[in-house]
């Protein structure tokens, strides 16, 4: 597989550090920004392949007025679907409400629960969707990685 | 109700209550209900509160102990994963002493369950240790935590309950350490240079402040300032409401403040008076 660019859009370091880990394990570029204002700057001035966006997230210093941070990955998501149609994007994120969730999902965006779903699968489903190949339990090479 | 079934239920309870009064009471009883209902409500998305900021460091972890039993970081890079589970593990063990803590207060208002022997602690070396237990976590920012030991040079021994005196300690310190600018150093050094029966400990950061119209809040049940809210959204505003009440206990003081230089600044000040320190009423 080629190198892909990704961009992990998240303010908890206790997240961030391990899923930067195993995507630059696969061979992966990581970016990250963890704030509304930085992931906007960093989508704008990079070729992003792939986006993780979290959605409770401080909107950043010029967007503080504007934004409250329990809505700054909802904006996001919406930015991406409008300014960037193709780009994929997983949400992964600890919101279990239920009305969030169902938004970003009429987004065309997957919603994973984060720290829940095991790194293993967040890089099949990346890798499945950067590929267009099916992602599967199957898979014999999970066994070895 | 017929006038016979009336005065049945009134012989019954042994009263010759009204029906006015049998009215008056089941709509308290329905007002009684609803409060209770809204009580249990609270609880419940409380619990929800605790579980989820307990489950995050847990799950954090489980993410870097996956990358390390699947082979998926240098040896090099392992000793900096184990420095971050040994932070996360800090950060879990941290909010369980609170929430245990937590639910003391809630369960004895008085705090009589709380009061455990009053011993003498060594506030320097109580001090050292919790520098050294949050420090990992700053390193994350590039934030430098200093017990400023020059500034210990009289005994620092005060009395104290030295669990609950710890956590009061353990809260500021990983307040500034969350709410600190990147690459600033936190400073924690003895103020009390004139008095002679109290220990005073000064803990200043430079971060996100406090606005003056939130100082006299900061101490409450569950208050976060709108700009902490939005600079650090995960949070639960127990820790400065839990290091007052033990202050409290303690007969100390505890006041949050910012100084000429913009720092934000809490002071802890005890006793270093067995009997002072201890509560009577």
């Amino acid at each position: 597989m080629k190198q892909s660019t990704i961009l992990v859009i998240d303010d908890e370091q206790g997240f961030i550090e391990p899923l930067k880990d195993a995507l630059e394990f696969e061979g992966h570029k990581v970016l990250t920004a963890s704030t509304g204002e930085e992931a906007l700057d960093a989508l704008n001035s990079n070729k992003i392949d792939f986006v993780t966006v979290d959605i409770m997230m401080p909107p950043g210093d010029s967007l503080e007025t504007e934004i409250h941070s329990h809505e700054t990955g909802i904006l996001l998501c919406e930015e991406i679907r409008d300014s960037y149609p193709k780009l994929d994007v997983f949400c992964i994120s600890v919101v279990t409400d239920k009305e969030t969730i169902q938004y970003i999902q009429s987004l065309g965006i997957r919603f994973l629960r984060k720290g829940e779903t095991s790194l293993r699968t967040i890089l099949d489903m990346i890798a499945s969707s950067l590929t267009g190949i099916a992602y599967s339990t199957d898979d014999p090479r999970r066994k070895h990685r | 109700m017929s006038v016979d079934k009336k005065n049945i239920l009134q012989e019954r309870s042994g009263s010759r209550a009204p029906a006015e009064e049998l009215v008056k009471l089941r709509r308290e009883n329905k007002h009684l209900r609803k409060s209770l209902d809204l009580v249990k409500q609270e609880q419940i998305e409380y619990l929800q509160n605790v579980a989820h900021q307990l489950v995050s460091p847990l799950n954090a972890m489980k993410w870097h102990i996956e990358n390390l039993t699947s082979s998926r970081v240098s040896v090099e890079r392992a000793r900096k994963v184990l420095r971050s589970i040994y932070s996360q593990a800090t950060i879990a063990v941290h909010l369980a002493k609170n929430f245990a803590l937590m639910s003391n207060l809630e369960a004895d208002h008085s705090l009589k369950a709380m009061r455990e022997p009053v011993e003498e602690v060594d506030l320097r070396l109580l001090l050292i240790n919790l520098t050294d237990d949050f420090q990992p976590q700053g390193w994350d920012k590039g934030i430098k935590i200093i017990v400023h030991d020059e500034s210990f040079k009289k005994k620092s021994q005060v009395y104290a309950i030295k669990p609950l005196i710890s956590q009061v300690f353990s809260n500021i310190i990983e307040n500034a350490t969350k709410y600190s600018e990147a690459d600033s150093t936190i400073n924690i050094r003895r103020v009390d240079h004139t008095q002679t029966d109290v220990v005073a400990i000064e803990v200043t950061n430079v971060g996100i402040g406090i606005h003056k119209d939130d100082i006299e809040r900061i101490f409450e049940r569950g208050f976060r300032s709108g700009r902490a809210q939005n600079k650090y959204p995960a949070g639960t505003g127990f820790g400065l409401y839990i290091a007052e009440r033990i202050i409290a206990i303690h007969r100390g003081e505890i006041i949050a403040s910012m100084n000429a230089q913009n720092d934000t600044v809490f002071k802890v000040t005890l006793w270093t008076d067995k009997l002072k320190g201890k509560k009577t009423k």
